[in-house]
Parts: C-alpha cells; structure tokens; sequence
C-alpha cells in the first residue's frame, strides 16, 4: 500500500512527509485522500473506534468487520447536515482465515473488496497498469505503477511511503 | 400481601410484594371476574366467540353496545371486564392491523396481532402512571399460516391458545362445561350451539338475540382461496370474520 | 449525469415454466471508470426469493442491510420465511419511507411463491426508487441498460420456457444489452429458481 506525501494547500506543496496511510489494528492499513482536514478527523476517529474495540474485546476485529464498519459510518455521514469526503484503501491480513483483504472504499460508503485498487488522478494510469501488471510480484509492480504517474502525470507528487501487511503484521519500506 | 385491602403494595405503580406478587395485576383480574361471561370454541371448520351483553337498566339502548369487535377482515375479539378499557385495546388493536398493512400489503396472522396486544397490555404493568387493563380478551382469526386459532390474553400481559376457553364471571363453570362438550372434530355449527348452551348455563334473565352477541371465524374452501386475497369487485381481502347479525343469532337459539 | 448511473450496473428478471430466473453484470465503476469487475447486486433473500439492487453502489449496501434486518426480524417474529408477495411489499415499503430523501435503487426480485393448494409458482417485481410496485408477468428490468434491455428482452421472450432455455434467454438478454451500454458489463451472473433447486451462473462477457 502506498500514498504520496505531499500535504498541499492550493498550488503550494505545504509539507513533503505527511503521513496518509494509518495503522488501524496490529494487521491493518488504511490509507486516506479527499478534503484536508475531513481526512485526518475521520482517519483518527476510525483509528481510536477500531482501538476502543480492541481495548473493549481483547481481539481486533477483522479486515471485513473493519472494512463494513467504516463503511457504514461514511453511508451515515453522506444524509448527514456535512458529510466526510474521504476515500479510504483498506488493507488487511485476517489472521483467523490467513488470507490478505484489500477494499477500495469511496466517500459515498461504496464498498468492493477488489485484488488491486487506487483514489485520486494516478489511479487512472495505476490502473491500467494493474489489469495487465503481475499480482505475484507486489512491490515490483507498485513501484511501475509509482514510477509511471511520476512520468505522465502532470501535478506528479514526488515521494511515496510504503507499507506493507502480512502475517507478521506493518511495517515500512523503501523501494 | 393479597389482604381486603390490598396491602401496602397495591396503589398506583405495580410493584413486587415481599412474597412475589404484583397485587395489581391481581386485582385487574379480579375486575376481570366480575365482568360479563365470555368464550370462545374453535371447531374443525371454524372458530366462535360469544358473550352475553348485559345492562344495568332496560332504559339503555343495547342496539349500540359492542362487545364483540372487528379488528380486520381475518381477526376479531371479545372481552370480559372493563368496557372502557377493551375500547382502547380494540382501538390500538385496529392501529396495529392497519400499520402491518401498510409495511406488508396484507393483514396480521392472529398470533401476530395477539402477540401485539399482549404486549400493550404488559406495558401497562411495567410503566409508571398507569394502571393495568382490566379485560380478559378472546382473540379468534384466521391466516394462511396457522389456519383458525383462538388466543386469551390476560391483563398480565400473558398469552395463550385454546381450543376452548372462557373468561369472566362464569368461567370455572364454563370451563368445566366445555371440557365436557368439547371434541376434536366439532364442527362450526355444533360450537355455535355448545357457545349458547355454555351461554345459557349461568345466564341470568333471558337469553336473546338483543343480549348476546356472536362473532364466527371461517375457513376459506380452497376454491375462494384460489381465486386470491382480492374478494368481489371492491378489491378488498375476503373476510374470514364476522359478527352474526340479530336475525342469524336468533336463529341459532330457536334451533 | 444522474445519480442512479454513478456506478452503473442493471438487473432483470424473466419468469418461466415453474421457474424464475434473475441476472445481473457485475460492474462497479466511478462514472467512465471501472473500479470492479466482481461487484454482487443480487442478494438471496430466502431459499427461494433472490432480490436484484441496481442503482448507487452505497445504497445496495446499505438497503441490502436495512431489508436484511427487518427480514430477520420479520422471520423470528412470524416463526416463517417471507413470501415474495409480503417481500414485495416490505421492500416497497422500505423505500417509500424515504420519499423525499430516497435510496438511489431500482430493486427487482424473483422467487418462487406458495399456491394455496401447496404448489409453488413464479413470482417477478420490481420498483422504482421510491417504492412504486410493478408486478409483471413476463419480465422487468432495472438499471443504466434498462432501455436496451427491454428491446432485447421483447424479442427474445416467450412464455413457459423450460428451466435451461430460460437460462439461454436471460443471458442472451443480459449480454447483449449490456454490451450496448458503457456503464453495464465487465461479466454477469445469472440465479435460475425452480422448484426445488437454484442454478447460479457466472458468464463470461466482454471485459472492455
């Protein structure tokens, strides 16, 4: 999973090593774009729910429990007075059916559990690169996909951050 | 805690007596003993409700008292105790008939309904600033799931289905009357006429058509079934309850 | 653009000899771009009532919860499972609880329902988004290709088909409206409902 670092306020570029992927539980990842401001406010209150019920329960709650719980708290905020324009990736490891879980989820509440997924304007060429890219290889080809929106996007941000879920949980890395 | 007066524990909220028991509900029931004797037979082909319809005084016009209610098409009800509060009931019951209408197209089956009532009715045991209902009901309909069936709520809140029971001030006699009458294989005629014998057992004066009122449940042939829910040209559901008019009950007793 | 082509997607149902059979494509997109080619919109409702929710993606999830719950809640209350007649009604009746602020879906259903003499026969609904009921004999359909699938589902159609034809029918239908329009597509699926069985069906169609 990986999200530029750029936090940008009009045509300015304000910061170069924001932050946009969270670590909601010891197996999960949710990376965030949309309205400043909105995304940092929901990213948290998503984070300190998903802790509360690790605190409440002793165990985190699944990938696909996450994943329909914020679901659902952005379909709520959408027929809300302001609703949240945040879209999330969620990415998780399910360490009770040890398979990874990846689910594109946009500011509306729709929901797809997807084998790969991007927001914003570099998911036009990292899709494409996708549908014919290989799976197997995940770092490899996420790097193809970086390197071809540095090339053809007009607005290209110029770092990414890098993290990755499996079975022995987060952890950064450098390409 | 049950003393003539009722004891510390038996005003306004209904709250546990030291040795279990809510006096209220008791009480209400007590109420209820003293009413008018109902009951209700189902037979093989049907379902009868009936009771007596009694007036302090022959100055009242009887022509306008109802004790035997239509809730919708397929569910009717009668009641021993509090004329008042079974108008409540009646008027909530026919609410809920109408609501679940609304959401599902068609109306409750009867333990729907009765479960509906039962449960207005235990509410009233558990709310501050009311008191119980003081009626015993019969509750008689038919649906297609379970066919004909015969609910008795109490005002406890708490519900059952009988083949045959009575409630009000009669009902140990009756009761016993139609444990003696009562067979698996009646059929709706032979009711109606147990109904008025059990009726005639501890009625006090004369038994006619102006003091006693009937409601029948029947089954739809599987021919009016086929034919759909939709009955005649006013695209209503067919009824399968009805109240017996003044001509037909009177009928009944001269037989 | 309307709401309801946001995501794109369609559904219809056609009615059989002693069968039903409800199909869909299984697109997700963002307007022009697909997100998904594995996006579910019909839902089986009991073992033999399947309901189709074409429309904005974020209201197939969240109506399928909300008839969801008060399916279950239905069930436990009534000791039974709903008939597609009362399924109809609930569903509407969901909708138009939301007449001014509506759920952007199209629902359509098909089941088998109970006859009073114990036998069961073919059932077909559909609604607009406010929960108008169109009970029909023969098809309906629902979606951005809805327009497409009416042409072809007129041509195609023809009472009593047997459970395999009527298979071959509904694809048939699906895809080639479908292809004609751009937000529908990216594969299919297809639920086949007979008396006492389902036959459920992926189909392989264009993916461009």
């Amino acid at each position: 999973m990986a999200a530029d670092t750029t936090a940008a306020r009009s045509i300015v570029k304000m910061k170069v090593d924001e932050d946009k992927i969270k670590t909601l539980s010891p197996h999960l990842l949710m990376a965030y774009s949309g309205e400043p401001g909105d995304t940092v406010q929901f990213a948290e209150y998503v984070e300190r729910n998903i802790r509360l019920y690790q605190i409440r329960n002793l165990y985190a709650l699944r990938p696909s429990a996450a994943a329909s719980w914020i679901r659902r708290s952005l379909a709520e905020s959408l027929r809300s007075r302001r609703p949240y324009s945040v879209n999330l990736l969620l990415g998780g490891y399910d360490t009770a059916t040890h398979d990874p879980h990846l689910y594109w989820i946009d500011y509306l509440g729709t929901i797809s559990e997807v084998p790969f997924a991007a927001h914003g304007y570099g998911s036009y060429f990292a899709l494409s690169l996708l549908d014919r890219g290989p799976l197997e290889e995940g770092l490899a080809t996420l790097k193809r996909c970086i390197d071809e929106v540095s090339k053809r996007l007009v607005v290209s941000p110029g770092n990414y951050k890098i993290k990755v879920v499996d079975k022995d949980g987060v952890r950064e890395v450098e390409l | 805690m049950a003393s003539a007066d009722g004891g510390a524990y038996s005003y306004s909220l209904t709250v546990f007596s030291p040795s279990g028991k809510l006096v209220q509900i008791e009480h209400a029931l007590a109420a209820v003993a003293q009413g008018t004797t109902s009951l209700g037979i189902k037979a093989t082909n049907g379902i009868v409700i009936a009771t007596e319809k009694k007036t302090s005084s022959i100055l009242i016009d009887d022509s306008v008292i109802e004790k035997v209610a239509t809730i919708c098409p397929n569910i009717g009800i009668v009641y021993s105790g509090m004329g008042p509060d079974f108008r409540i009931l009646v008027t909530k019951a026919r609410k809920s008939a109408q609501a679940y209408w609304k959401i599902y197209g068609e109306y409750p089956p009867t333990r729907v309904l009765t479960q509906e009532i039962a449960t207005v009715m235990q509410q009233a045991t558990q709310s501050g600033g009311v008191r119980p209902y003081g009626v015993s009901l019969l509750v008689a309909g038919w649906d297609n799931h379970r066919g004909p069936s015969l609910y008795q709520v109490d005002p406890s809140g708490s519900f059952w289905a009988w083949k045959a029971s009575a409630i009000g001030k009669n009902m140990i006699n009756a009761k016993t009357f139609l444990e003696k009458r009562y067979n698996d294989d009646i059929s709706l005629e032979d009711a109606i006429h147990t109904a008025l014998l059990t009726l005639k057992e501890g009625f006090e004066g004369q038994m006619t058509e102006k003091t006693i009122e009937i409601g029948i449940v029947t089954v739809p042939t599987p021919a009016e079934l086929e034919e759909g829910k939709i009955g005649g040209e006013t695209g209503r559901p067919r009824p399968t309850f009805r109240k017996l008019s003044e001509e037909e009950v009177r009928d009944y007793l001269a037989l | 653009m309307s709401i309801m082509d946001h995501n794109g997607g369609s559904v219809i149902a056609m009615v059989g000899k002693d069968c039903v059979a409800i199909a869909s494509d299984l697109r997700l997109g963002n307007q022009a771009l697909g997100i998904s080619s594995n996006f579910q919109r019909i839902f089986p409702v009991t073992d033999r009532i399947y309901l189709g929710l074409p429309g904005l993606a974020t209201d197939v999830a969240t109506l399928h919860e909300r008839l969801r719950f008060r399916l279950n809640m239905y069930t436990i209350k009534e000791e039974r499972e709903i008939e597609p007649e009362t399924f109809a009604h609930l569903v509407s009746s969901t909708l138009y609880e939301h007449r001014f602020g509506p759920y952007f879906i199209e629902p359509v259903m098909a089941g088998m329902s109970k006859t009073p003499s114990g036998g069961l026969k073919p059932f077909i609904a559909a609604t607009d988004l406010i929960g108008c009921l169109n009970f029909a004999k023969d098809f309906v359909v629902a979606g951005t290709a809805s327009s497409k699938l009416y042409g072809v589902a007129e041509g195609l159609w023809e009472p009593d088909l047997e459970p395999e034809d009527l298979f071959e029918t509904i694809s048939q239908t699906l895809m080639n409206a479908v292809d004609r329009d751009a937000f529908s597509g990216w594969g299919g699926i297809v639920h086949v409902i007979t008396k006492d069985k389902v036959i459920t069906r992926t189909l392989k169609a264009r993916m461009d």
